[in-house]
């Protein structure tokens, strides 16, 4: 056995805290006799403005390791830090106020609310922390995920990538120094796909944005600054800003 | 934040309507039954008085248990949404305050429905009671100002405070939650549930215990009472039954593909199945539990009169007869139907009294031939003592040995002292009075039967045609079931009253349950669908889980109503010597077929009309 892989991901800035990170975390299912480590001793950290996709085989943590970096799944062991501040044991009021400012969330299923339409989902967060939402901003968000004409419609009526530039839109409101991805292309077609890690790519290299990704997608691999790989809750290997093929192959040799 | 429950009504519209519905409903009947009791305490109608309490109670407590349940429920169905809520990144407060603000609106909205539907409940619930002559035909209810301020009080009351617990349990929900497709929270045995659950309990088996020893006046409350804390126990308790029943249909199924899948669905929506059980659980209660009750105080005041009449005819006449100069009567026992208004006093202290009235059915006699036609012995006194002011009464009237009854009989106020006490008797006639403690005008009036016993050898055809000229003549069989069969017709008009608009309450939260717990299921359907099930072949599972939901609450309920059967058995082997307990075959019948005709209906209606998009449509966006 090798001793767990502890990884820097992406360029540091000035030697400031990481964005997000993970020291020595575990996260253990079920009982003592039948235990499942989805995560095991994982150390990582995401700096600052950098885009890392996670990947591995399904069943390897990747969501896991998402959940426990945001704080919506208690950790067995091990810290997380959030720009320096330890989450580890945040009380859910703390945890609330991270998921309104710090902390922005997209998953494959856009879950948006259906009653609501596209622009009152977008501001949605703003209004649920109790702030003025000025209308101009929600407009702004929406128009550059390019949904400005939409903004009156339910999601039933958004197709699969509209909902999911909805779904970034309203993660993206609050201005989160972090934004957590789980397949944000997994139910897209490729052409939607494109469009919403064109999306990405424009936050990280206009705003600065922190994004962690999982995929299955060595596509969606590659337009990251690096991937990191994952394999029964440990991490395994990383790669700096690698072509899609390579992703693949790296892939494909973890799940032989 | 009503931005959103507002948007949130347009989607989940049934969840909504059927919340308010319970609501409006609930805040009717009561309303109703206070007033007509209001209207019945003023006018004195002191037999419909004790109906309509009963009455009120259960309209009560169903409208309590309904909207909570049903509250709850609902609740616990969009915890999916909540769980998204809280992603977004709404905190606690946040959510326990738009369920309380939602509650408090639809309390509302159900209350403003509901006082001018209890106009109308009111109207139906008093014809009731004049048709089935509880009151008489000039009896009609009043309205009264302050009733707006109870029933304000109700609406907003049980919505709110059946949302209250299930909104702190729901502000718990995870947001990790809305990202797994199963929202149901693994565990549905709550500590609340084992808490009242098992409080209820207790309070069923201590009512049961307290009913053995009740009179036949207070075994219909003990009983009605017995059976809904058994329901509220049991419905409380019914998760741990679900997975039970679903395993019996799984065994009952075995092979068929639909079968596996309805009993699977049973494990996986626990909560659901328990929460549609939940009012189907209190209506069979109350019905078996009432009507057990009901017929098996009849069934035992007929033994009990087998036992204790001693006679071969009977004469049903008006005031005394000449039955006893017949030829070949030996003895005849008038005994003259008259209603008596007692008043009791109590001392309460500090120079205050309190004042009790009553009305009695009082059978005026001839102590002798009374003695000669009963074998029933007084427990105290004597019945050759019934001369002039006396009385005699049952052991549970609470007129002890020796002190003076203040009755008022025709209209003079008459102090009668007791010098007997007879047995207490499920067969009805509290007091014996003798003939000259009455007015001769006031007793010719009065509706009479005679029991004849004939002379040794006389012929017994030759008597019955003499002692025609006097009235109806009857063998004592006879007169005896025909009295049984009217007791039965005031019990079937007791249940009409007490249950009759309560139980199509019930019923009604009955339909609603099934419509609310499968106003969530279209996604589930949808994909089922996708997974190669025929539109027929999801609205037959949905019909078989239905049936399987529809036994819990038939199995439970049955339950729960045949517990307070153990009370009235014990009650009737005390006080007629000789248990008696009879099953309501027929009612239970009806019940076991209606209960699967409605749940059945309502779920194919509801799987059918949420199946009709096409599946694509709902699988495939998120909700
Ligand atoms: N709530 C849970 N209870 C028990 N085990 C769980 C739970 N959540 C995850 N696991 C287990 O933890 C392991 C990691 O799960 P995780 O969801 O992180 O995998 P993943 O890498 O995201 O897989 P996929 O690519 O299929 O989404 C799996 O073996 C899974 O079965
Ligand atoms: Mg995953």
């Amino acid at each position: 056995m090798t001793a767990p892989l502890s990884t820097e991901l992406g360029r540091r800035a000035g030697g400031g805290p990481a964005a997000v990170e993970l020291r020595d975390v575990s996260r253990h299912y079920g009982t003592k006799h039948d235990l499942v480590r989805a995560l095991d001793g994982v150390s990582v950290a995401f700096a600052e403005g950098s885009w890392t996709a996670v990947m591995g085989p399904s069943g390897s943590g990747k969501s896991t390791l998402l959940h426990c970096a945001a704080g919506l799944e208690r950790v067995s062991g091990g810290q997380v830090l959030l720009t320096g501040d330890d989450i580890t044991a945040a009380d859910d009021a703390a945890l609330t106020r991270l998921r309104r400012s710090r902390i922005g969330f997209v998953f494959q299923s856009f879950n948006l609310i259906g009653s609501l339409t596209a622009e009152q989902n977008v501001a949605l967060p703003l209004k649920l922390a109790g702030q003025r939402v000025p209308a101009r901003q929600v407009r702004q968000v929406l128009a550059s995920v390019g949904l400005d004409e939409r903004r009156r419609h339910r999601p039933r009526e958004l197709s699969g990538g509209q909902q999911q530039r909805v779904a970034i839109a309203r993660a993206m409101v609050t201005r989160p120094s972090v934004l957590f991805a789980d397949e944000p292309t997994g139910a897209l077609d490729s052409a939607s796909a494109r469009q919403v890690l064109r999306l990405l790519r424009e936050m990280v290299d206009r705003a600065g944005q922190t994004i962690v990704m999982v995929t299955h997608d060595p596509a969606a691999a590659a337009s990251a600054d690096s991937v990191m790989f994952l394999s029964d809750g440990r991490i395994v290997d990383h790669a700096a800003a690698p072509t899609a093929a390579e992703v693949a192959e790296r892939l494909a040799r973890l799940e032989a | 934040m009503l931005r959103l429950s507002w948007s949130t009504f347009r989607e989940r519209w049934q969840l909504f309507i059927g919340a308010t519905l319970t609501v409006c409903l609930g805040v009717a009947l009561v309303q109703s039954s206070l007033l007509i009791l209001v209207s019945a305490a003023v006018g004195g109608y002191v037999e419909a008085i004790a109906l309509l309490g009963i009455t009120l109670g259960i309209s009560a407590f169903l409208a309590v248990f309904i909207v909570s349940s049903t509250f709850a429920f609902t609740v616990a169905q969009r915890r999916r949404d909540l769980a998204l809520l809280r992603l977004t990144g709404a905190a606690r407060g946040q959510v326990r305050r738009l369920l309380l603000s939602e509650a408090t609106l639809l309390g509302l909205l159900g209350t403003a429905l509901g006082v001018p539907l209890g106009l109308l409940v009111m109207r139906a619930q008093s014809w009731l009671l004049r048709d089935l002559g509880f009151v008489p035909a000039e009896f009609a209810p009043r309205w009264q100002g302050w009733i707006l301020a109870v029933s304000a009080g109700i609406g907003l009351g049980v919505a709110v405070s059946g949302v209250l617990a299930a909104s702190r349990r729901a502000a718990k929900v995870r947001p990790l939650e809305a990202l797994r497709d199963t929202g149901e929270a693994a565990r549905v045995m709550t500590g609340l549930r084992w808490f009242f659950g098992i409080l209820f309990l207790a309070g069923s088996v201590s009512l049961v215990i307290v009913s053995s020893f009740a009179g036949p006046e207070g075994a219909i409350p003990l009983a009605v009472n017995a059976a809904l804390t058994a329901a509220v126990a049991l419905s409380a308790l019914s998760p741990l039954v679900v997975p039970l029943i679903g395993r019996v249909f799984g065994v009952a199924l075995r092979g068929s593909t639909l079968g596996g899948l309805a009993q699977a669905n049973l494990w996986d929506g626990v909560r659901r199945s328990a929460s549609t059980a939940a009012p189907l659980i209190v209506l069979v209660a109350l019905l078996l539990g009432q009507s057990g009750t009901l017929l098996s105080i009849g069934e035992a005041g007929q033994v009990e009169q087998r036992r204790d009449l001693r006679g071969d005819l009977v004469v049903t006449a008006q005031g005394q007869t000449g039955a006893a100069s017949v030829p070949g009567v030996d003895v005849a026992a008038p005994q003259l139907r008259l209603p008596v208004r007692t008043t009791t006093t109590t001392y309460e202290g500090d120079g205050e009294y309190e004042t009790e009235a009553d009305n009695v059915d009082a059978l005026v006699v001839d102590p002798a031939a009374y003695a000669r036609t009963h074998r029933a012995e007084p427990v105290a006194g004597s019945l050759t003592r019934l001369r002039g002011n006396t009385v005699a009464v049952t052991a549970d009237s609470g007129f002890p040995l020796g002190t003076t009854v203040d009755a008022r009989i025709g209209d003079r106020d008459v102090p009668l002292r007791v010098v007997a006490v007879l047995p207490m008797t499920f067969a009805g006639g509290s007091m014996l009075l003798p003939v000259d403690a009455v007015p001769a005008a006031v007793a010719a009036r009065a509706p009479s039967e005679t029991i004849v016993r004939l002379a040794p050898g006389a012929d017994a055809g030759a008597v019955r045609g003499a002692l025609g000229e006097f009235g109806e003549v009857r063998t004592l069989e006879e007169w005896i079931d025909q009295s049984a069969s009217r007791q039965q017709q005031v019990s079937t008009g007791i249940m009409t009253v007490i249950l009759g608009l309560a139980g199509l309450y019930a019923l009604i939260a009955v339909v609603n349950a099934v419509v609310i717990a499968a106003a969530e299921r279209r996604r589930e359907f949808a994909v089922a669908r996708m997974s190669g099930l025929t539109r027929g072949q999801v609205v037959r599972l949905a019909l078989l889980e239905s049936w399987a939901v529809a036994a819990i609450g038939l199995v439970l309920g049955g339950l729960a109503g045949a517990g307070t059967w153990v009370g009235i058995g014990a009650a009737t082997e005390r006080i007629a010597g000789q248990s008696t307990i009879v099953v309501p075959w027929t009612l239970l019948g009806v019940v076991v077929a209606g209960a699967l005709l409605v749940v059945g209906a309502t779920s194919v209606w509801t799987a059918w009309s949420a199946t009709r998009a096409r599946p694509v449509s709902l699988a495939g966006a998120a909700e």
